[in-house]
């Protein structure tokens, strides 16, 4: 069994092809089950599995020498590795369990007057939402929502931006900090998130990106030139690390805001203390040591990394295959299904590992009895419609497609991954029609 | 290790043998002696077995086993822990650690805006929940303060209640209001059992919201939740009940369960008060206080489907929970005793000995406390290369003591080697050894 001393064995080091060898070699999938969903979840190789269960086995061999004292070298470590790939300094970087438990610690970090604004556009992730709800119920702050209806131009999306700050700002009202995605979650289309952080300087508004999908899906080395005042990833999707990790980015000029941890925890100090530590000590000593919590998913950043560098050919590597197997993929599913994939005209949003495609699925025209004779589907039935047929995929196929009714249409995700191949994409569309078919002919038949 | 048949302490025929025996199910490593069972607890192979099917099972079909199996699992868990402390069902959740659970609680309170609202706690808080309170007054803008009860052991029972009254009519001639008071089944240093049946009852009668944190209890003692009937309590399960970490219970009685708005983190579960929003999660439980906590950010919470297991493992192969509290407590008491024997001390205890009905025991150092402070990182040290194990050491009342976590898998002969190891190690400092070698800081 493999200690933390010990190099892995030179065959775990050969690169793979990508597809279904990459697959066979290094991914834990059941056999029967096409993966097309790793944008919720994630999914880890082997080595990483290996690697975790070895650090487990060394904290129940000796849980306080681990925990206490091989356990923060560790970390370091660890946060060593994933900095550059922020382009950021190692003591700008802290671990959390996940994005959202970031989310919370920036926002309920940053102090409000009464009135103050958080911006934010109606595709933000649910749960974000709800965080600021629940801020709205505990402090003087209220949220401010930018509709947003896909597919959009990037230029329509920043005009949308300014045109809020404005009206907020002609209202008598300051907004405070924006929150805004890189990737969004649906539809899983890259947001111009870029352009965004210099128009809240331009206006000094707190800039949040929540880039649940970021790194190890989209190339983030510039991230501390364009500069905002907080970045968040998750490492348990698309850096292929367990379940569940996470960073926080708050450059130095910034650390000073963050006073506590959610939870508050052993490394808080009340204000007078605080003063007695720099602000960085104080910053990476709050995160060093949040309650007890299974952090080894936090450590095999170290060993994910490896395995996407030697075994992957590095993270270049990795994201063009991703992206272009998503735009390939995508197409394909398109062209089976006789629809379209989503795009905008500057062709921007597809800059990303996800793709969606519209299913051949109409809506029925409002009151259309006609409509339903033709096998359209009624508005008010259109989210059963989209959760039964997620839910068939699971039942009936072994895989996970997630389906929503957007916009007056139906509208599937997938996600593209270096264990998936051209055949998946196929495969799925093959599935996909066949349950569209089965929906247009139920709605047949309950009007017969 | 030494024969386990000669000094186990067999409870009655026929029944598991607890002691060096029950080593063999778990994975310590096989030169190290685990005396700090307190801190971070320890998981027996077969369970670890079980996490690993269940992480297993989010491999082969992440969507599948998270949003549609998993919750299943999930309330499986929550009806065996309700079981076991006599609780309801639906007003047991799990968090990932006592920690989490105490913050989630105050954090949830609405202060009123007269400033008069108080936080009672005790001196003997553990650290990080004292850093919730400091949180919370530091940035509650005036709106609440803390009040701190000081304990200085040994006490008597009798005494802490006295002091709990005494806080309560101080903060009364002071104009202020408590709300809450925070309070331990077992604190953490000193290790020792606290009066929380007769506070909770108090906190009752004078209309104060009762927040017990049991990180040390679910395992070790006997809780019935029915009859102690508290506002909120927490426990942690990967301590003493063996679960894997992370994984620790909240429980909110219905009464109180609205007014836990939101999870920490805030989830997919939060209910604003405009009303109910999207959640794209399928299988909702019918209870919203459940519900809030099913999902709260993605987390491995393999650890939590465990627990149904553990419970199991616990019943089989040791013998059930009345007879695992029994021994812990009984080789707490009896080894702590010879522990001290062996030093020339005693163990840290009242009159009437109910501070010791616990699995754990501090054992005075033969060390004045001037000699002890500056050597205790270095003693720890050296527990950890020399010895092969690990003891907390702490200052206490002007005394330096040892915490040792009795367990299924120690015996007497541990104790008593613990008590030679740290008069040897005792001898060291009095040769002022430490002082010749770099402090390392831990």
């Amino acid at each position: 069994m493999r200690t933390l001393h010990e190099e892995p064995p030179p065959a775990a080091r050969t690169m793979v092809r990508f597809g279904r060898e990459m697959r066979q070699a290094h991914f834990n999938f059941a056999p029967s089950y096409t993966p097309l969903n790793h944008g919720s979840f994630g999914a880890f190789p082997s080595c990483v599995r290996e690697y975790q269960r070895m650090l487990q086995r060394e904290t129940e061999a000796k849980p306080d020498t681990f925990i206490r004292f091989i356990y923060p070298r560790l970390l370091r470590e660890a946060r060593e590795a994933v900095a550059p790939l922020l382009g950021a300094e190692t003591d700008e970087v802290v671990f959390v369990p996940n994005a959202l438990t970031a989310i919370n610690t920036v926002l309920r970090n940053v102090t409000y007057q009464d009135g103050d604004i958080i911006l934010y556009f109606s595709t933000i992730y649910d749960a974000c939402l709800k965080t600021i709800e629940s801020l709205e119920e505990t402090t003087g702050v209220r949220g401010h929502c930018i509709e947003l209806t896909y597919p959009v131009e990037d230029d329509e999306i920043l005009d949308r931006f300014h045109t809020a700050i404005r009206e907020i700002q002609r209202k008598g009202k300051s907004v405070k900090l924006a929150m805004f995605d890189t990737v969004l979650t649906f539809p899983g289309v890259r947001f111009p998130w870029e352009s965004l952080v210099p128009i809240c300087k331009e206006y000094g508004i707190l800039s949040c990106i929540d880039g649940a999908h970021g790194i190890g899906h989209i190339d983030l080395s510039d991230l501390t030139r364009i500069g905002p005042d907080f970045f968040i990833s998750n490492c348990y999707k698309w850096l292929m690390v367990p379940r569940g990790c996470a960073v926080l980015y708050v450059p130095y000029r910034n650390q000073g805001l963050i006073r506590t941890t959610y939870p508050t925890a052993e490394g808080y100090q009340p204000v007078p203390h605080r003063e007695t530590l720099s602000q960085t000590s104080y910053f990476v000593g709050l995160f060093e040591k949040v309650s007890t919590i299974d952090t080894t998913p936090y450590i095999c950043v170290i060993e994910a990394l490896k395995f996407r560098n030697q075994v992957c050919g590095g993270e270049e590597c990795v994201r063009n295959y991703c992206i272009n197997m998503a735009k390939e993929g995508g197409e394909l599913m398109a062209t089976i299904m006789g629809t379209e994939v989503l795009e905008n005209k500057a062709r921007t949003l597809r800059d990303c590992c996800f793709t969606n495609v519209r299913l051949p699925l109409d809506v029925a025209p409002e009151g259309s009895q006609q409509g339903r004779r033709e096998g359209k589907i009624p508005a008010d039935e259109a989210k059963a419609v989209a959760d039964w047929i997620t839910i068939a995929t699971v039942n009936e196929f072994d895989t996970f497609i997630a389906t929503r009714y957007y916009a007056g249409a139906f509208w599937i995700r997938i996600s593209s991954q270096i264990y998936l191949e051209r055949a998946d994409f196929e495969w799925a569309a093959n599935v996909l029609l066949d349950l569209c078919s089965r929906v247009r002919k139920g709605i047949q038949s309950s009007y017969d | 290790m030494g024969s386990s048949n000669q000094s186990s302490i067999l409870l009655d025929r026929g029944s598991p043998v607890l002691g060096q025996r029950i080593l063999q199910h778990f994975d310590f490593d096989p030169k190290h002696r685990n005396f700090n069972h307190g801190s971070f607890g320890a998981s027996p192979r077969e369970i670890r077995k079980k996490l690993h099917y269940y992480q297993d099972l989010s491999e082969a079909r992440p969507d599948q086993f998270i949003r549609y199996e998993s919750p299943d699992i999930l309330n499986e868990s929550r009806e065996a822990l309700a079981k076991l402390v006599n609780a309801p069902t639906d007003t047991i959740v799990f968090v990932l650690n006592a920690t989490t659970g105490v913050n989630t609680v105050l954090s949830n309170i609405a202060w009123n805006d007269d400033g008069k609202d108080e936080i009672f706690y005790f001196s003997t808080i553990y650290g990080a929940c004292g850093k919730v309170l400091d949180f919370i007054v530091d940035s509650s803008l005036g709106r609440v303060s803390s009040r701190g009860i000081t304990i200085t052991y040994p006490r008597e029972d009798e005494e802490i209640v006295a002091s709990f009254k005494d806080a309560i009519a101080n903060s009364a001639k002071d104009g202020k209001r408590p709300r809450i008071c925070i309070f331990d089944t077992v604190s953490s240093l000193p290790a020792v059992r606290f009066p929380f049946e007769q506070i909770t009852k108090i906190c009752k009668e004078e209309g104060i919201l009762s927040l017990v944190d049991g990180a040390q209890g679910v395992g070790m003692i006997d809780l019935d939740l029915g009859a102690l009937d508290p506002d909120f309590f927490v426990s942690n399960c990967h301590k003493w009940l063996h679960v894997p970490r992370a994984c620790a219970v909240l429980y909110v009685p219905v009464r109180n369960q609205a007014m836990i708005r939101s999870t920490l983190p805030t989830s997919h579960g939060y209910i604003p008060k405009s009303g109910e929003r999207f959640n794209p999660l399928p299988k909702r439980h019918k209870s919203a206080f459940v519900n809030n906590f099913q999902f709260v950010g993605t987390l491995d919470t393999s650890p939590y489907l465990c627990v149904k297991d553990t419970i199991e493992w616990r019943d089989r192969v040791l013998g059930g929970e009345a007879k695992i509290t029994g021994y812990i407590q009984t080789l707490a008491r009896e080894g702590g005793k010879q522990a001290a024997q062996i030093l020339g001390t005693e163990v840290l205890d009242n009159k009437s000995g109910t501070m010791s009905q616990c699995a754990t025991t501090n054992v005075a150092l033969p060390l004045d406390p001037e000699e002890a402070s500056p050597a205790l990182d270095w003693m720890m040290e050296r527990m950890m290369e020399d010895y092969n194990t690990f003891i907390p050491l702490f200052i206490h009342n002007k005394r330096s003591w040892a915490r040792i976590s009795a367990q299924v898998y120690l015996e007497m002969q541990d104790f008593e080697w613990a008590g030679q190891m740290l008069l040897e190690l005792c001898g060291r400092v009095k040769t002022g050894e430490y002082k010749m070698s770099q402090a390392v800081v831990g």
